[in-house]
């Protein structure tokens, strides 16, 4: 089966460290999802994963092939890029979205001219506007086009649902779902908005300050998840020997969220409620306090 | 009061079982002050309008009472009327929802007894 994988991988901008290490494998036939704060690397991280951003330690390879330069290797990875709203009257925004997707084209060698003017139409776009005149969340129609047309096997979106009202959100994840169904592609998508996304991938890649955290089952991380909640010392109890993750006190009451580690389980007997976490819960568990 | 929002069951009525349960575990004591609404809103990320209506559900039933410009405290007496109403309500949560699921399974009485008595030996 088909792989890419990061090895070692580490970048530096300037003095700041924004990857270290990232030893990663994107298996083929999969649908990822990218979560970590801002910051934390996922931009650069797909984009190095697509060769537009050189590694400073580490490298890429698609089955074995260093796909730096590659041209072969290239042409079965895609990685859209989130387009800003600023990019002003030169370069991007003074393209029409038709001229866009025309460039976009020339890139991207099985293309499927069809397929993006079937998604044009189902985003009510007009082709002829100006990339500076639309919005954000055409913008990010504008992307997800690209990504879904270039039928590329590994296809990264950037926060693809950026400024798309819950309308356009569900139907990209139903275009999403649909080109998944038919092709098998496999997709890396970074998010934000994690609980809408999270039933969609199959794993979870977390980022936790420029360092690889989490790649797990979506499904298995979230049995492993657990809020446990009640008095003080109770709940230390039914918690002894657990991964706590996070915990918040309030008076005399208690809150611990634990990631249960193989074969373990919360200690019954106690007066404790015991509650599944969602991905966003978990998610802030164990990002939110960094700073 | 650390509990986690579901999104099964109305938030007014979570926060007012989540204060009834911090009562009943010892974790707020009788005469001492409850958190207030605003407290509530912050804790959970709610609209202080939904958090005050779990709190007044409790200062109806007598469970809370107020102190004019101070706050709401626990009721003498709050955990025997927070245990005596749940054991009322206890045939309608439970037990009606235990005899449906038995009866669409085709678990009869005596299996529900004999299930029953196990699970309390093994206690």
């Amino acid at each position: 089966m088909s792989k890419l994988e990061c090895r070692g991988i580490g970048k530096k901008y300037g003095k700041k460290e924004a990857l270290q290490q990232i030893d990663l494998t994107i298996e083929s036939g999969k649908i990822y999802g990218l979560i970590g704060r801002n910051g934390a690397g996922k931009t650069t991280l797909l984009s190095i994963m697509a060769a537009q951003n050189p590694a400073s330690q580490g490298m890429v390879m698609l089955d074995g092939e260093n796909i730096w330069e590659n041209q072969k290797a290239l042409g079965n990875i895609c990685f859209s890029r989130e387009i800003s709203p600023a990019s002003g009257k030169n370069g991007i925004g003074s393209l029409r979205i038709k001229e866009y997707l025309k460039a976009a084209a020339i890139y991207l060698p099985k293309w499927d001219a069809q397929m993006a003017g079937h998604l044009i139409e189902m985003f009510a776009l007009n082709p002829k506007q100006r990339m500076s005149k639309i919005s954000k969340g055409m913008l990010s129609m504008v992307t997800i086009i690209v990504a879904m047309a270039s039928k590329a096997e590994y296809t990264f979106l950037d926060e693809p649902v950026t400024g798309l009202d819950a309308v356009m959100r569900e139907r990209f994840y139903q275009i999403l779902l649909d080109e998944y169904a038919d092709t098998g592609r496999t997709f890396v998508i970074s998010t934000h908005i994690i609980e809408e996304a999270a039933n969609i991938f199959e794993e979870v890649i977390l980022l936790k300050k420029g360092c690889f955290f989490i790649k797990e089952n979506t499904q298995h991380l979230m049995e492993r998840a657990l809020h446990i909640s009640g008095r003080t010392e109770q709940v230390g109890e039914a918690v002894e020997g657990l991964v706590v993750c996070q915990e918040e006190i309030m008076g005399r009451s208690k809150g611990v969220t634990v990631l249960l580690e193989e074969g373990q389980t919360v200690k019954t007997g106690f007066e404790v409620t015991v509650q599944p976490v969602s991905l966003q819960n978990l998610f802030v568990a164990l990002c939110g306090k960094e700073d | 009061m650390n509990e986690i929002l579901t999104q099964e069951k109305s938030i007014y009525l979570q926060i007012s079982e989540m204060i009834e349960n911090d009562i009943l575990r010892d974790i707020i004591l009788e005469e001492e002050k409850v958190p207030s609404t605003n407290e509530l809103a912050k804790l959970y990320a709610i609209n202080p309008a939904t958090a005050a209506k779990g709190v007044n559900i409790l200062v109806d039933a007598a469970v809370l009472y107020k102190k004019r410009g101070i706050g709401m405290f626990v009721a003498k007496g709050a955990k025997e009327k927070i245990t005596e109403r749940r054991k009322k309500d206890f045939a309608a949560d439970y037990i009606k929802r235990l005899v449906e699921e038995a009866g669409s399974l085709g678990i009869t009485q005596e299996e529900i007894f004999a299930m029953i008595k196990g699970e309390y030996k093994n206690e």
